[in-house]
């Protein structure tokens, strides 16, 4: 190994170990603020800059928050496996970490690096995403059932089921966007969307994208699919029994696993680092990547303040009765209306196939959602009115 | 026919409104932005500058706590704030709140004369504030409106956990403090309590009127001559026990 591969490992992947923990934790302070103010409070507004009255609306808080949970007793259940009770919360954030790398950003100082360690340019990159973030699973499980409690473990059981069954729905609908640009590389995905033709912008896109950002929210277990953790039901799932810095690892790789798939979900669909001013300043385009992200990531605090959680029934239906289906007639559409477009068809064909996918897939949507829904009698209250 | 994910939207808009509105109009927030201690006061260290309290001033008076604030129980008393002698507490000591309560963080024992009788307070009354939840349950189950919610915050202490065991004694407020922290709720109480008393007594009235009825009625077949005085009877006996109740809903209304 030479000087020169050391050398460039470091300058690719610091930069990302450094710019997205820090964002996570400006990503808790944004969304217990957003969350106070949906619920009519204020949120955390007094802790800033130490020693002094400056409070910084309150942006010293997720450092005060960190420090706490370092200073934290680590307790292990008696009983508990202690050596799956320590590994489980590196797990979780490993994979999570590790998929940032394939994400196409394009840092400035990218261009002094050698093509080989160019992590952004792997081939394939779309799917060594979905297989490492699918250890995320492992470690969720791991979790529940090194603690050797009941609510962990159930917790443990729920995240495999609902992970199981939303990763499909998530792949199926990254595939529409493989298919119709003809690579895995994510750089190339974004690429293909250059000139503001993002696949978001085409019914079979836009279907795509809901799709993938509903699996996307059921897959990094958040709000309203928040089942593995619910906090009613199973005192924080899988965690119930971590406490101090492997809880902070937990929550950290939580975190970083939001940022990858709203990482991917904005190469899949929002074209990547594009926007405008790009072409003047190229360094600008990591800031619109994280600009959308953050958008993305506003958009499931905005549902967690708004969603009641599933039921677990209700759950399943939703991935194997609506999901799976419109995902799958989803990517004949896109099959069909790529067909179209490269046989050269004018542009009046173009748009009657333009309008008859978008109505053929909100017409299936429609009827889906009708009969995937459990059934339900009208409910009867005996003490409320 | 309504639009595919129009509830969430619907939900989202809602949200949205709440967001917004908690930005221009204060009267949504449920609770206050108190604000820093003056900064004349150096007489603290600037780092402790963080919290904002003056020695020996409580924060969790009408000004800094809403009207909504609930926080953890506390027993109402009928006497003065401050002094609490054990007969105007309102707890009977009959243990359904304690058998009631989710976390089980209520401990009471029942007072007993010196010749073992059951005097209806309690001896001990514990509430563990480290484990209650602040459901309000033994609020709602307490048949005598003893248990009210109060909204003292300001319960840290170094000593884990004596200092968070609250005891009969901490736990005794005045109805009027609770009149001063809820108003609404506390009239609202009050009201009730007195219509629940009157209407006790309005049926207590009514029983004794039939009985008396009966009576007279039995008396009359008998005789008719002590009819006419059993009827006499039962008119005064009427007059004199309207007179409490009048005085009564008039407190009431007061
Ligand atoms: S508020 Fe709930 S938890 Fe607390 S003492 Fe009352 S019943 Fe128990
Ligand atoms: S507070 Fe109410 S329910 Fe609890 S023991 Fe006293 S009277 Fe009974």
């Amino acid at each position: 190994m030479s000087w020169e591969l050391i050398r460039d490992i470091l300058i690719t992947t610091v930069p990302l170990l450094v710019i997205f923990p820090s964002l996570f934790a400006f990503t808790t302070w944004i969304e217990r603020k957003a969350l106070a103010r949906i619920q009519n409070r204020i949120g955390p507004n007094k802790t800033g800059v130490p020693c002094t009255r400056i409070s910084l609306f309150g942006l010293g808080q997720p450092a005060a928050d960190g420090i706490k949970m370092l200073f934290k007793e680590d307790i292990v259940p008696k009983g508990a496996d202690r050596l799956f009770h320590l590994l489980a919360p590196i797990v979780a954030l490993i994979p999570a970490m590790l998929v940032l790398c394939f994400l196409p950003l394009e840092f400035p100082w990218a261009k002094f690096v050698q093509a080989p360690v160019q992590a952004f340019l792997l081939d394939g990159a779309v799917i060594f995403f979905f297989a490492i973030t699918g250890l995320n699973t492992l470690a969720v499980f791991m979790a529940g059932w090194a603690s050797r409690n009941k609510y962990s473990l159930l917790g443990g059981m729920r995240a495999i089921a609902q992970m199981v069954s939303y990763e499909i729905p998530l792949v199926l609908s990254a595939v529409i966007v493989v298919m119709l640009v003809g690579s895995l590389n994510a750089a190339d995905i974004a690429a293909a969307q250059k000139g503001y033709q993002w696949h978001l912008f085409t019914p079979w896109g836009l279907a795509a994208f809901v799709i993938f950002f509903i699996a996307a929210l059921a897959e990094t277990n958040r709000s309203p699919f928040d089942l593995p953790e619910a906090e009613s039901e199973l005192i924080a799932g899988y965690f119930t029994e971590y406490s101090g810095f492997k809880f902070a690892l937990f929550f950290l790789g939580e975190y970083i696993a939001m940022f990858a798939i709203s990482g991917l979900a904005v190469t899949l669909f929002l074209g990547a680092g594009e926007g405008p001013g790009v072409a003047a300043v190229p360094a600008l385009s990591v800031a619109w990547f994280i600009a959308k992200i953050f958008a993305l990531i506003g958009i499931m605090i905005w549902l967690r303040g708004t969603l009641p959680r599933l039921r677990v029934d209700q759950l399943m239906a939703f991935a194997w009765k609506f999901l799976l289906p419109l995902s799958i007639l989803n990517i004949l559409i896109a099959g069909f209306a790529w067909h179209v477009a490269k046989s050269g068809a004018g542009t009046g064909l173009k748009a009657v196939v333009w309008i008859a996918s978008l109505i053929t897939l909100y017409a299936v949507a429609r009827g889906l959602n009708r009969i995937s829904r459990p059934e339900a009698a009208p409910r009867e209250y005996k003490y409320a009115e | 026919m309504s639009l595919l994910g129009g509830g969430i939207v619907k939900g989202m808009a809602v949200t949205l409104r709440n967001f917004v509105g908690s930005y221009f109009n204060k009267e949504r927030l449920v609770t206050n932005d108190y604000a820093w201690r003056p900064k004349e006061d150096a007489e603290l260290p600037q780092s402790a500058g963080q919290y904002p309290k003056e020695e020996g001033e409580q924060l969790s008076d009408t000004t800094t706590v809403t009207n909504y604030s609930r926080n953890f129980p506390m027993l109402l008393h009928d006497g003065k704030e401050g002094d609490t002698p054990m007969d105007t507490v309102r707890c009977v000591a009959c243990q359904i709140c304690e058998r009631e309560c989710p976390p089980q963080c209520i401990y009471i024992e029942k007072m007993y004369d010196e010749n073992g009788k059951y005097i209806k307070s309690p001896a001990k009354f514990d509430i563990d504030v480290s484990v209650c939840m602040s459901c309000q349950i033994c609020v709602e189950v307490c048949p005598f409106d003893a248990i009210v919610m109060n909204s003292q915050f300001e319960l840290s202490t170094p000593d884990r956990f004596g200092g968070l065991l609250l005891r009969r004694d901490d736990l005794l407020k005045s109805n009027d403090y609770y009149h001063q922290i809820h108003p609404g709720e506390a009239a609202a109480r009050d009201q009730r309590m007195a219509d629940e008393k009157a209407a006790k007594e309005a049926k207590k009235k009514a029983a004794a009127e039939a009985a008396k009825k009966k009576a007279a009625e039995k008396a009359k077949a008998e005789a008719e001559a002590k009819a006419k005085e059993a009827e006499a009877a039962q008119a005064e006996g009427a007059e004199e026990k309207s007179e409490p109740e009048g005085g009564d809903s008039k407190e009431a209304t007061e």
